[in-house]
């Protein structure tokens, strides 16, 4: 009888597990639908979705579409109260938009004190940046738009993403625009007073080109080439939203190599020169040319080319790679990385752009 | 030009005097319109009607007249006086038209004495060397002498005084010099490496011209006056042969002519405020030249400014090989700056300068020219109609002038392609600066290490 039990209790185990990896699973698809729909011009491009459908899917669904919409709509909330209070000396015509970006930058990177309706003083505290863990390599959360918001600590990623989506809640989403640089997000705006410009918000400063080309592994071919510094549009975003997507289905431990490559393929469609989705794909046919080797032919890498299947697997990897080293990408190690970021802060004086103007402290 | 002045004066009180007028007559007018409403709702009050009719038994018959058709008639005597009302306000405003319409046509007729085009300077004393020389560029095809396009350019200036044989032949003579040096250095004649690197030493170094211990020395970066603000003529290549002192334009537009003399492949290239050179070698390793501190640079180098932006990179405006069509494209900006500088901006700025865009509609400077030229038109119609364009409110009066507007927003435009284009201004404290650092320590080791790289690899080919 005990034993019956047993096999009932470790039977029903199986299924609930089993029944939870399918929805983790559909999660994911289900994100790549819509991605795909808002990529393919069937469902309007709405960058905060697409980043919540990634994190919940990650998330297994645990992800609460209500708070995570009521954050940032209190923070684009509290850029108009900031636009309200201060003064931001800027009459040109898009003294609108200037004004909401300014906003945006200081209620993420500055304190804002508050009063509540009960007359009580708050101050809301600036996002900073987590040293980290800064690539997500043993939690891939810290590269959530949730971690940031729960936090108020994130990275290159979450940052700019966050910055993007409150623009997006006060009706300036598409004239705010991610960039990307080695390793790295950055968010590109223009106006009318200091052309295009750049804001980091991992440091809080506005860096000129030149520091983003002075990090040594921006290749000049990369930025003829948009790969690098490119303003990107909003289908684009979509387009990262995607690798985001399959890179946090490869850290949820899925080895299905072709749910990986279908989103870098979208991807690339829409923006063929996306190293990054370039990179996913590359790693993802990588595995399955191995785990092809190993399962199928019971051998391993050594012999890529003595079966046609892999042989011309491999040919296809090496064009890719080819293509991706003359686009003008070269790998930057994690600590070349964070030397390069602290540079900005280090050396302000000649990498800030010191045209500038934003809300000061009014009190 | 000061009796230009002076009417141009005359005028803008005329109009300013019609401005005026204007906006008092419509004051008045308005303050007409207004008055008959403030009285039309007094008229039919009740009150006044009980007055009549009751206090004044001698003009009416209280028994005679029934109160209803009373009632009536003051409606009608109120509805006729309403409709006489209506009636001269619509003939006012009519009238209030009439005279705008008449106004505006003056006005209209005024702005036909307003210059919208800057006055021609052709008529001026050696001018028509420019309009000259602005043909012979265009007669160019494709395959040109640069020798000769640049010599056109800078004896416009002189007024056709110099003669292009005399520049040939000293042209000519360095370059069999250059020749016999590769012969006597043992360089390989096919190398292009070889070739820049001969022609790098040049500028750079001491070279024996005979045995009689004739030298030829460094070509050194002239300091005075490095933007040819005070005296053009220290942009010229006849200048840095006369005085074997240069600058960023002329230094690497005469290692050009001598690539060319030389059969060597070279490029010239733009970065900001700047130009260099830029050579492939034989296996198409690409390097920069910076001819003004005799340098071999690193693409870091040149960015280091902080002023490239990545826009400029992408529209190819900075660091990028211009063609000879390109560079041609350029020849005509050159042309036309000496003009700008000799005589000032006219329509004959434009002609040259949108030929230079026809050919390369992105050369950063021909952009930049176009947009000078449109702000010094727009400020010269500005001042005649006296609005100062820096003030804001003042500048809302234009819109009494459609021309001006056209001018405005070409103006406008102009700039906003050359935001597109990535320029981002330079000032000239911040291009010192730029040219200065590449003179530390670590940046002079970096270039020594690539100039001996060079020789070693010609060296290699003397086997």
């Amino acid at each position: 009888m005990k034993k019956l039990y047993l096999h009932i209790i470790i039977l029903f185990l199986l299924k609930a597990n089993l029944s939870f990896a399918q929805t983790i699973d559909s999660l994911y698809q289900n994100a790549f639908v819509q991605l795909s729909q808002m990529l393919d011009g069937k469902q309007k491009l709405d960058f905060k979705k697409a980043v919540f459908l990634v994190e919940n899917a990650y998330e297994n669904g645990n992800l609460d579409s209500v708070v995570f919409n009521q954050n940032i709509k209190f923070l684009a909330n509290l850029t108009e109260k900031v636009i309200e209070n201060n003064q931001l000396i800027y009459n040109e015509k898009d003294s609108v938009l200037v004004k909401k970006l300014a906003g945006i930058f200081y209620v993420m990177k500055d304190s804002v004190p508050m009063i509540n309706q009960s007359g009580k003083r708050f101050v809301h505290i600036p996002f900073t940046y987590d040293f980290n863990d800064i690539f997500g390599k043993l939690d891939w959360r810290q590269m959530f738009v949730s971690k940031l918001l729960e936090t108020h600590t994130g990275n290159c990623h979450s940052l700019p993403y966050l910055y993007k989506m409150i623009a997006q809640e006060l009706g300036i989403g598409e004239q705010v625009h991610l960039a990307l640089a080695p390793n790295h997000f950055y968010i590109k705006t223009r106006s009318e007073a200091y052309g295009w410009y750049n804001t980091e918000l991992t440091s809080g400063i506005f860096p000129n080109d030149a520091w983003l080309m002075a990090s040594g592994y921006v290749h000049l071919d990369a930025v003829v080439n948009g790969v690098y510094m490119k303003a990107l549009d909003e289908k684009q975003s979509i387009a990262l939203c995607m690798v985001d997507l399959a890179q946090a289905y490869q850290k949820n431990k899925f080895y299905d190599t072709d749910f990986v490559i279908k989103c870098a393929d979208k991807a690339l469609e829409v923006y063929p020169n996306l190293v990054n989705a370039m990179l996913v794909k590359t790693e993802a046919t990588g595995h399955k040319i191995d785990n092809i080797l190993t399962y199928k032919y019971n051998t391993d890498f050594s012999k890529v080319l003595q079966y046609e299947e892999t042989a011309k697997m491999f040919y296809r990897l090496q064009d890719e790679l080819k293509k991706i080293h003359q686009l003008g990408y070269r790998q930057m190690p994690e600590e070349m990385y964070l030397q390069w970021l602290v540079s900005l802060k280090e050396e302000k004086e000649k990498y800030s752009n010191k045209k500038i103007r934003n809300f000061t402290k009014s009190q | 030009m000061n009796t230009l002045r002076k009417t141009s004066k005359k005028k803008f009180q005329k109009n300013l005097w019609i401005i005026l007028f204007n906006f008092m007559f419509m004051y008045v007018a308005n303050a007409q319109i207004q008055n008959p409403y403030n009285l039309a709702p007094q008229v039919p009050q009740p009150a006044s009607f009980q007055t009549i009719t009751v206090g004044n038994p001698n003009i009416y018959n209280p028994n005679a007249v029934n109160p209803q058709t009373l009632m009536n008639l003051e409606q009608q005597r109120i509805q006729q006086q309403n409709q006489r009302i209506i009636q001269a306000t619509l003939q006012q405003q009519q009238n209030r038209r009439q005279q705008l319409q008449q106004i505006y046509a003056e006005l209209e007729n005024e702005n036909r004495h307003i210059n919208y085009s800057l006055p021609s300077h052709l008529n001026k004393k050696g001018a028509s060397a420019y309009l000259k020389a602005f043909d012979s560029l265009q007669k160019f095809s494709d395959d040109y002498p640069l020798k000769k396009a640049v010599f056109i350019v800078e004896n416009a200036f002189y007024e056709n005084k110099h003669s292009y044989e005399e520049f040939d032949k000293v042209i000519k003579n360095i370059g069999k010099f250059l020749l016999r040096k590769m012969d006597e250095f043992g360089y390989d004649k096919n190398s292009n490496l070889a070739k820049n690197l001969i022609l790098f030493r040049f500028f750079s170094d001491t070279l024996q011209f005979n045995k009689k211990g004739l030298m030829h020395l460094p070509i050194n970066y002239d300091f005075n006056d490095a933007f040819g603000d005070q005296n053009w003529t220290k942009m010229f290549v006849t200048k840095l042969l006369s005085t074997n002192t240069g600058q960023c334009s002329s230094m690497p537009r005469l290692y050009l002519i001598l690539a060319e003399e030389i059969g060597a492949e070279a490029y010239l290239a733009f970065s900001p405020n700047h130009s260099y050179i830029r050579f492939p070698d034989d296996n198409l390793h690409w390097y920069n030249v910076e001819l003004t501190n005799h340098m071999f640079t690193t693409n870091s180098m040149i960015l280091s400014s902080g002023y490239v932006k990545s826009e400029a990179l992408v529209n190819k405006i900075y660091m990028n090989n211009l063609s000879k069509k390109q560079l041609l494209a350029q020849t005509f900006v050159e042309l036309a700056s000496g003009y700008i500088h000799k005589y000032g901006y006219d329509t004959f700025v434009e002609k040259i300068v949108s030929k230079a865009l026809e050919i390369d509609n992105k050369n950063i400077n021909a952009n930049m020219a176009l947009s000078n030229y449109y702000t010094v038109r727009f400020e010269y119609v500005m001042k005649q109609l006296g609005i100062n364009p820096r003030n804001h409110n003042e500048l809302q009066n234009i819109r009494y002038f459609p021309q001006a507007i056209t001018l405005l927003k070409q103006t406008n435009q102009q700039y906003k392609k050359i935001d597109d284009l990535g320029f981002e201004f330079m000032s000239q404290e911040a291009y010192d600066n730029w040219l200065n650092s590449l003179k530390k320590m670590h940046e002079m080791e970096k270039s020594k290490q690539i100039e001996n790289r060079i020789k070693l690899n010609v060296n290699k080919l003397k086997d």
